[in-house]
């Protein structure tokens, strides 16, 4: 788990462009990992892997913020105007 | 395959639902068990949804798989996602659940269980589902735009101007009841005070942990959190056991009423990263797990349900909130039948993330369903009570005194008989001094919590720390609401203000913005206070409030999801939205009116303001005033009240009558008339 840290997603592009290897931990770590994103989702927290995806997919090339401006940013604007909340 | 499964699984659906309401029916005289009411719920919300929404998606709105999204027409990866549809419906029903559905239900629970399950029933799916569904369609269908903009482009900019007044005002009016709720649950207890105290630090320490010593990883802060937050139920009782720290941590009314005016003041004013962001976080966990494990608990104990079917005080004479079942029932529980803020969530993010316009069906309507049994499972926590200890805890000092003995003899004589013994007793059972007059909901909720999480996990032993953590579920969310609505309270004042002077509306400009919290706080805490004050509780007068101006809200979306479809040329299906405006009007215009000019002091603001100005002016002293002033105080208070109330009245007839312009004019038009982005617009942010 140690060594994934800070290149997680370098670890996920690498699993998803060889298809040798260990394919069964490829997937399990996969779903780990969209699991974990739902979670983040449906707690409304700041999903950096989703961003740099979205990045990659729609804008190549493009400079990217760093998990802690991403971090920043995304909570401002979450929380920036309090957010709507039910009573 | 499908058909087949179909064909035999909904008739099961059916027939378990029939036998849910046959064991509610029959048993009548003997006590009924939990189980068959949150059965019966269940089928209910899960005929609904196969039939009436399909019917709503398909016929009604004609829900167009194939037409772009916001999220998809704008896909910025920040506001803008197409989002999993489960996922969404998740984080929807994160949103929308707060303590609402938790408080109206126990308070009308005074009246038995029957008379509030089948309102929260017939009101979601007649017409809190379907609120939350349209709005959400109407608002995908506009670009995610906001009820405010919305009711703007559909029904004119006056009455754009309007609803966002309107919306202020509850807002105020919400903060404060919430606010109360969380005085009335932590009044003398220094365990419960505790436990809320030790939330700011974990929070501050979340929040630095996400922010600077690994940036990002929420996950990680959010488990620290959450232990924190258990070993500070323990050290709780630590404290409230200790001579020297449980006198500071036992506050009175009014001086909490003051500690939560000061937090919502600092709180709004602090960087969101800090406080705000790591406790909703935490409260959401808190949120989704205690409801999730009630719903398994309440299964797995099958507790019986003490409360009687129905009460006498479906008269009005209730102790708990006074007027009779008509109109009262239907504004005391707003939340979990119909909520207006929703209309406010729908319009909000959720339709920003809507990957497909067929998913709605299960984010709105579903979502709504979700809430709506949230609020079955309060009622049925607060009817598992012996009904006795219910009254206890509900009724208001002015009635029930401030001893068991006293609070025994004036209940048994109501018909529920209870010694002060079994009084005391639940006092010690949730490791608390007293359980009389905590009124508000929370407390009578973590109380029947306790007892059922308590039977299935620790037993006896456990039952103190269960009430406490209950407690501490939703002042935490509560707290949290405070915060952000305290916020969004500035910048609605904010930009108010900046209409009469233009540096005023200046977000960035630090005086404009404490003008703006330090308005809103003052606003809010004013009513809080009040309520502390208040002769019959408070909650008697602010939760009616609010759940008038609830209710008027939603009757404002549902009047514009009205316009809406005989904008588009559906008039033929409007009754599926005028059916329910109608209904929420008739309530909410007669309650407003009675809450005003009833002549039971009880009822009427105005009445109990006479009462207090006529005996103030002879020189008499009512309790629990204590001064002349006091007494003028309370009259003045009343008068107020009645004015915002009136307001509200007067809000929700002007919509009604912009709304009716609005359809006439439709109506004489061959052609749709209302303002959706049509369906090809590019799907390369064009628009943005």
């Amino acid at each position: 788990m140690k060594d994934a840290t800070g290149s997680g997603r370098a670890a996920v592009l690498e699993v998803n462009d060889t298809t040798s290897g260990a394919p069964a931990q490829g997937v399990f770590r996969e779903r780990a990992r969209s699991l974990c994103s739902a979670c983040r989702q449906v707690f409304g927290m700041p999903d950096y892997e989703r961003y740099l995806a979205h990045s990659a997919q729609r804008h190549p090339g493009a400079p990217v913020l760093t998990p802690s401006d991403f971090f920043v940013q995304a909570i401002e604007r979450k929380y920036g105007r309090g957010g709507a909340r039910c009573c | 395959m499908n058909r087949l499964v179909s064909l035999l699984l909904w008739p099961a659906i059916a027939i378990i639902g029939a036998f849910s309401f046959a064991g509610l029916a029959l048993g009548r005289g003997e006590s009924v068990n939990a189980v068959w009411l949150v059965t019966a719920a269940l089928s209910v919300y899960l005929i609904a949804y196969r039939f009436y929404s399909k019917f709503i998606a398909d016929k009604v709105l004609q829900v167009d798989p194939s037409r772009p999204t916001p999220a998809v027409r704008h896909n910025d990866g920040l506001d803008y996602v197409p989002t999993n549809k489960w996922v969404l419906y998740g984080h929807h029903f994160a949103a929308i659940a707060g303590a609402g559905p938790l408080v109206g239900p126990v308070l009308a629970a005074q009246m038995g269980f029957l008379p509030g399950t089948l309102w929260i029933l017939a009101g979601v799916v007649a017409a809190g589902a379907v609120q939350d569904f349209i709005v959400l369609f109407v608002s995908v269908r506009r670009d995610g735009k906001s009820l405010g903009e919305m009711i703007k482009m559909e029904l004119g900019p006056i009455p754009g101007s309007l609803a966002l007044v309107g919306v202020l005002a509850i807002m105020i009016i919400i903060l404060a009841v919430l606010a109360l709720v969380v005085v009335k649950a932590l009044t003398a207890s220094p365990w419960g005070l505790f436990t809320i105290f030790a939330t700011i630090p974990i929070a501050l320490l979340m929040g630095c942990y996400m922010r600077f010593i690994r940036p990002g990883h929420v996950g990680e802060a959010s488990v620290f959190g959450v232990v924190l937050l258990l070993v500070s139920i323990f050290l709780g009782r630590v404290v409230a056991e200790d001579p020297t720290w449980a006198p500071m941590f036992t506050l009175s009314g009014t001086q909490l009423a003051w500690a939560l005016i000061l937090y919502g003041a600092i709180a709004a004013s602090l960087p969101v990263w800090l406080m705000l962001a790591p406790r909703d976080y935490l409260s959401t966990f808190l949120k989704i797990g205690t409801i999730v494990a009630l719903a398994i608990g309440i299964y797995y104990v099958a507790p019986k349900l003490a409360m009687p079917a129905t009460t006498r005080f479906l008269d009005g004479t209730g102790p708990v909130f006074s007027g009779k079942l008509f109109p009262f029932l239907f504004i005391t529980i707003a939340c979990g039948a119909v909520s207006g803020f929703h209309s406010l969530i729908s319009s909000g993010t959720t339709p920003k993330m809507i990957e497909n316009e067929s998913h709605m069906r299960l984010i709105g309507f579903g979502g709504m369903l979700a809430e709506s049994f949230v609020a079955v499972m309060a009622l049925t926590a607060a009817c598992v009570l012996d009904p006795g200890i219910y009254f206890a805890m509900n009724a208001p000092a002015a009635i029930i005194g401030t001893t068991a003995a006293n609070a025994a003899q004036v209940i048994s004589g109501w018909g529920f008989t209870i010694t002060p013994e079994m009084i005391t007793q639940t006092a010690k059972d949730i490791g608390e001094t007293s359980i009389l007059s905590r009124a508000g909901g929370a407390p009578t909720l973590a109380v029947g919590m306790a007892q059922i999480l308590g039977q299935a996990l620790g037993g006896k032993a456990m039952e103190a720390f269960w009430y406490h953590f209950a407690i501490l579920f939703e002042a935490l969310f509560i707290l949290t609401a405070v915060d952000a609505g305290t916020r969004v309270g500035r910048f609605m004042i904010q930009d108010m203000l900046g209409h009469v002077y233009k540096p005023l509306g200046n977000t960035e400009y630090l005086p404009a913005n404490l003008l703006g919290t330090g308005l809103c706080v003052g606003l809010w805490g004013y009513f809080l206070y009040q309520g502390v004050v208040d002769p019959l509780g408070g909650i008697n007068t602010l939760w009616q409030l609010f759940g008038v101006g609830n209710q008027m809200l939603a009757g404002i979306a549902l009047l514009l999801c009205t316009s809406v479809l005989v904008k588009m040329k559906r008039q033929r299906y409007v009754w599926v939205t005028l059916v329910p405006t109608a209904w929420l009007l008739i309530t909410t215009l007669t309650a407003g009116v009675q809450k005003i000019f009833d002549p039971d002091p009880k009822i009427g603001f105005l009445s109990l303001a006479r009462k207090f100005s006529d005996a103030a002016a002879q020189g008499t002293v009512l309790a629990p005033a204590k001064s002349i002033a006091e007494m003028q105080r309370v009259a003045f208070n009343n008068y107020l009240d009645a004015a915002v109330c009136a307001f509200f009245v007067l809000l929700v007839v002007a919509m009604c009558i912009f709304a009716v312009k609005v359809c006439m004019q439709a109506l004489k038009q061959a052609n749709p008339t209302a303002h959706e982005i049509p369906p090809l617009a590019g799907t390369q942010g064009a628009l943005a």
